[in-house]
């Protein structure tokens, strides 16, 4: 694996998503969960991926998984790519050991996924035990090292006991371990901390960035929290009606958002450090996947948008300086347009 | 405080669930202590945010105000008066003067029923709540009073998004016209940019109406927002409370500071200049809390106090005996109503 800088001293990426389309064939027609995006992925680095409930975070990662059922899903165009290889010319069982090897995914609802009649040990090193023939009383080791690394306490004792014995925070550091089995280049966490109170969220969101420093691991961190981005990533990719809106380090994004809904979203949210008057709100809710409005699909909640925005869709990437790009008709405005 | 200004005062209350092993005998083998001895007051027209850690008993305590479970011990005080000295009919009606939100609006709706039929089900029970222009005309008032379209009343859950929902279910806490509204994580099943539309209602009908929430949130940023006063849980027990500013700006319990200081703040400029607090460990189990101060067994404080009070002690995590053994009164701090159970109240902020 290649992760040298390159001649201009940016790292050569080790995951890259381009132009990726995905589609669902439902009852009430095709759903188009995934429009065009693309976004890379380097060692050492945190991409955050946000958007609204719906957005296609989570099919876009599986379809990176090669996890994605086909049908009813089908990847209508795009590529992925790790280190120089396309996976989806791969065939999905080919894609899948690749995966396998190098890249891993701490799944949303991970809480449900553990099995109930299974010691935790055993399920860590299932995958070990599978593809490398491993002896129960080496996987057993490499279990209690394993619980060791995400700092479950009395991890000796601990792989003998069965998932309900483990709290929330607890388990999820399990399916942490479990992710980091198979010593991953890239980590993808979903959602790895939304059922988790705060001081929990802390600990694990502080376990990941330790773990990801050490083995400089790219890591993709799907959230809908604003605060935790603030606080991890180094890039950000806000997803809305299945299209990257805009993509930005988490400074530019924070500092003057490019795209409307960005702007909206960041200030919807309530701070603790301030007491504010009204809530800025979004109006409207997001698009039926079945019937995305013409033009920009954000358009009818939009505070930017004009006769354009309802007739031709955003060109899907406007180019602005500091290598950002925004899909809207008015993005050098809107990252200019000072409210605060 | 004057008494005129509390519409609910609650007096030392408790709900203990029986913990039984075996499946025939039902051997009861002890308690879960979801809420042990709680005080507060809520004031007409405010908001007092509750917040705590999952299990803290927040909704046991919304389930005993709002009649769904009986408390083991305590009074609940709805303008002066104590709910449980009263005969039934009254009790009924005072007890109308308390709804609830619930916070799962996919499940909290019954899908067999239309949004009329669930938003004037109330009326059954109170018929004497139904306006003088009859429930469906109060019905169609009330979906528009929520921002839902009236027409819409034939309609059922499933043909509403997730923030409709929850509006169909303030509407129906609404219906009987109550004094206090208790809402449990009213909001957190909803997409961020839904959230500020409930929120923005939620604090609008408390401006004409002259509602009074008890205001039940995992999300602390969200409770800044709407909260006057605030009241922080630990294991069944009140640890710290006081306004929202208090709070908020001079947290004065070692667990309200860890809490406070674990919100991430959505501003990357700020990120290496917080410093925060991380407490280890869960909170430990409802049924065997620990002796002494609930929190002793992951606090950051006991550990800095008894080097204080004996600095040659031991290397080891030691905690002061008086954190083992008593436990800390809620009491007051530089403001009358600024209290928080700690014997190291004074020192939690100078650390
Ligand atoms: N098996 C499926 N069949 C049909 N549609 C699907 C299927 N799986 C996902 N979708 C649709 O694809 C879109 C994207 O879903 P996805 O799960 O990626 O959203 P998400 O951004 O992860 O949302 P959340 O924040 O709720 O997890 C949604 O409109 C969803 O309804
Ligand atoms: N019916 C019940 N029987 C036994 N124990 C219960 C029951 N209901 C709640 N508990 C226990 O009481 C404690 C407090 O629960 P409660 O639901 O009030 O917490 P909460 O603060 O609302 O938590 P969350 O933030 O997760 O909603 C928990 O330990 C819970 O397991
Ligand atoms: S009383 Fe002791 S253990 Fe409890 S919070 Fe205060 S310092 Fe910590
Ligand atoms: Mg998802
Ligand atoms: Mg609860």
């Amino acid at each position: 694996m290649t992760t040298d800088p390159t001649r201009d001293g940016t790292p050569v990426p080790l995951l890259q998503v381009d132009d990726l389309a995905i589609e669902f064939a439902t009852p009430d027609g095709v759903v188009r969960a995934v429009d065009g995006l693309s976004y890379s992925v380097s060692a050492g680095r945190t991409l955050a991926i946000v958007g609204e409930s719906g957005s296609g975070k989570s099919v876009s990662s599986l379809a990176v998984m090669g996890l994605l059922q086909q049908p009813p899903a089908r990847i209508v165009r795009g590529s992925i790519r790790f280190g120089g290889t396309e996976l989806l010319s791969l065939g999905q069982k080919a894609h899948r050991a690749v995966c396998g090897e190098n890249i891993a995914m701490v799944f949303q609802d991970a809480l449900a996924a553990l099995n109930p009649v299974h010691t935790v040990g055993w399920q860590l090193t299932e995958a070990l035990r599978a593809r490398h023939g491993m002896s129960r009383r080496d996987a057993t080791a490499r279990a209690v090292e394993l619980l060791d690394l995400v700092k479950v306490p009395n991890a000796k004792q601990r792989v003998k006991e069965y998932p309900h014995q483990f709290s929330g925070g607890m388990r999820q550091r399990v399916m942490i371990a479990m992710a980091l089995s198979m010593d991953p280049e890239v980590l993808i966490a979903d959602e790895p901390t939304t059922a988790l109170d705060v001081t929990v969220q802390a600990q694990i969101m502080r376990l990941l960035s330790e773990i990801q420093a050490e083995r400089q691991m790219g890591l993709i961190l799907i959230t809908h929290d604003m605060g935790v981005v603030a606080n991890v990533a180094d890039d950000v990719t806000v997803m809305y009606a299945g299209r990257a809106v805009e993509q930005a380090s988490v400074f530019d994004i924070y500092a003057a958002p490019a795209h409307p809904y960005t702007r909206a979203l960041l200030g919807s949210i309530p701070r603790l450090d301030q007491k504010g008057g009204g809530l800025a709100v979004i109006p409207g809710r997001p698009p039926d996947p079945t019937q995305v409005p013409a033009g920009c699909a954000f358009h009818p909640r939009c505070a930017f948008a004009e006769d354009v925005c309802r007739a031709d869709p955003p060109p899907p990437t406007v180019s602005l300086p500091f290598d950002r790009t925004s899909a809207c008709h008015f993005a050098e405005e809107v990252m200019n347009h000072d409210e605060h | 405080m004057t008494s005129t200004d509390v519409v609910l005062e609650v007096r030392d209350l408790a709900k203990f669930y029986p913990v039984r092993r075996g499946i025939v005998l039902k051997r009861h083998v002890g308690e879960v202590k979801a809420v042990d001895g709680v005080s507060l007051s809520l004031r007409r027209g405010k908001t007092l945010g509750l917040v705590g850690e999952s299990g803290s008993g927040k909704s046991t305590l919304a389930k005993v105000l709002v009649g769904i479970e009986k408390p083991t011990r305590g009074q609940i005080l709805v303008d002066g008066e104590d709910v449980s000295n009263l005969g039934r009919a009254e009790r009924r009606e005072l007890r109308r003067h308390i709804q609830m939100v619930f916070q799962d609006p996919y499940t909290s709706l019954n899908p067999r029923m239309s949004v009329g039929e669930i938003v004037g089900e109330a009326y059954a029970i109170h018929p004497d709540a139904v306006p003088a222009g009859g429930k469906a005309k109060a019905v169609r008032e009330l979906l528009d009073r929520v921002g839902l379209n009236p027409d819409h009343i034939h309609r059922y859950p499933h043909q509403f998004s997730g923030g409709q929902r929850q509006r169909i279910g303030i509407a129906r806490a609404l219906a009987v016209r109550p004094k206090i509204l208790l809402c449990d994580e009213p909001v957190s099943a909803l997409d961020v940019s839904i959230q500020g539309q409930v929120i923005n209602l939620l604090e609008e009908l408390q401006d004409d109406l002259g509602l009074s929430y008890l205001f039940i949130a995992h999300d602390l940023s969200i409770v800044r927002h709407i909260a006057d006063e605030v009241a922080v849980m630990y294991l069944g027990r009140l640890v710290e409370s006081g306004t929202d500013a208090e709070v908020y700006e001079v947290p004065s319990h070692p667990y309200t500071r860890a809490l406070m200081s674990a919100v991430p703040v959505p501003d990357p400029s700020l990120r290496d200049q917080r410093r925060e607090i991380v407490l280890e460990g869960d909170m430990p189990s409802p049924v065997d809390p620990p002796q002494g101060c609930h929190f002793h067994t992951r606090c950051w404080l006991a550990p800095l106090m008894e080097s204080r009070v004996d600095p040659a002690g031991s290397q080891s995590r030691s905690i002061p005996t008086i954190c083992r053994t008593e436990s800390p009164k809620l009491g007051a701090l530089e403001s009358p109503d600024h209290l928080a159970a700690c014997h190291f109240a004074d020192d939690v902020s100078a650390h």
